[in-house]
């Protein structure tokens, strides 16, 4: 990617994906009634190749929650469950992990998620975010990311915001991946003032 | 045995009947496979991208060739015939360019217009396809084994299919 990014605006980036995500991390928890952790974000420029391998195992075949974004900022919003983490996740919320009660629980999860993270970013921001209806996917990691990436015309690089939240005493973890495509990317820093 | 794995945007050419080429995880993408059974010679590029900008071709290296759907025939052609395969041997494979996502609103269809490039590309090098694993909205994974000159397809969630049956 020929725009390099400087430390000042990577911080910026990490710290919106941080309010997103923690917001994200809050609506978890009031639906599985259980504390929720959130990691610290990773923030990383890269190429669409690197960025395929450095979100995990492209060949972990994962659920994901796909809410792409329109309006102010362009791009998507990517929730990916771990195989063992969706089943965990569903047993606490009492459903099939492999049935369709289980997929439809996942998929509202992930699309009262996205929305929240967004929400919390339009609104520190000042900006109209508006999520698509969600749409899922059970598939190989890397399939989904690169199919993400390249659906939303990254082929020069992308920038991944990825947060990881944990439900609390539970092997449970999910990723959290924000991808604002390329004018997307400049329209963020611009509202950061960077 | 050695599995020679094939990132995107790369090809690999290999003429050890010991080893494989292996993609993994094909979204939109595609993979592309020429392959000489009688040689044992085979190659697999990762293409990303239906076309390069324009200009943009001029610059590129030939390992760089595989991320475009427009450069990648020519330039894995180019590597396999290097590495010892005849033209008139060669069968060719495509998997990949699944449609996984709508993206919200009518977008432009990455995977479908990546397979169009590539078939354009062997048409233009009058290359037949003789088995393709194309379209739908699972993604794959192929393996491609060098001394057989078979291909194997695993769809997500599927088992591993026999794309092209190699000698024997």
């Amino acid at each position: 990617m020929s725009a390099k990014y400087t430390e000042q605006q990577l911080d910026a980036l990490r710290e919106l994906a941080n309010i997103g995500s923690g917001t994200a991390g809050t609506a978890l928890s009031s639906i599985l009634g259980r504390p929720v952790d959130i990691s610290v974000p990773s923030v990383g420029a890269m190429e669409v190749e690197d960025a395929v391998e450095a979100v995990g195992d492209p060949s972990q075949e994962v659920r994901a929650t796909l809410v792409p974004i329109k309006g102010d900022l362009q791009g998507s919003a990517l929730l990916i469950y771990p195989p063992d983490d969706a089943a965990t996740l569903c047993g606490m919320l009492g459903v099939e992990p492999d049935g369709e009660d289980g997929q439809s629980a996942l998929a509202e999860i992930g699309n009262i998620l996205c929305a929240s993270y967004l929400m919390a970013l339009g609104q520190m921001l000042g900006m109209e975010i508006e999520p698509s209806p969600p749409e899922t996917a059970w598939d190989l990691l890397g399939a989904i990311v690169a199919t993400v990436l390249l659906g939303q015309g990254e082929s020069e690089g992308a920038l991944l915001l990825d947060s990881d939240l944990v439900v609390e005493g539970e092997s449970c973890g999910l990723s959290f991946l924000l991808l604002p495509a390329g004018r997307g990317i400049a329209e963020l820093l611009e509202r950061l003032g960077l | 045995m050695a599995d020679t794995i094939v990132r995107m945007g790369e090809w690999a050419v290999s003429a050890n009947p010991d080893d494989s080429l292996l993609t993994i995880g094909l979204g939109s993408c595609i993979g592309l496979v020429l392959v000489d059974r009688v040689k044992q010679v085979a190659g697999l590029a990762h293409v990303m991208l239906p076309q390069a900008r324009p200009g943009q071709a001029a610059d590129l290296p030939l390992e760089a060739r595989g991320k475009f759907g427009d450069l990648a025939v020519d330039a894995l052609l180019e590597a396999v015939l290097g590495a010892g395969a005849r033209r008139l041997g060669l069968e060719v494979a495509i998997v990949g360019g699944a449609h996984m996502f709508n993206f919200g609103a009518a977008q432009l269809d990455v995977g479908a217009r990546n397979e169009a490039a590539v078939r354009d590309g062997l048409a233009a090098a009058r290359l037949s396809v003789k088995a393709a694993a194309t379209g739908g909205n699972k993604g794959r994974t192929v393996r491609v084994h060098v001394g057989e000159g078979r291909v194997v397809v695993r769809a997500a969630q599927g088992a591993d299919e026999v794309l092209m049956k190699g000698v024997g």
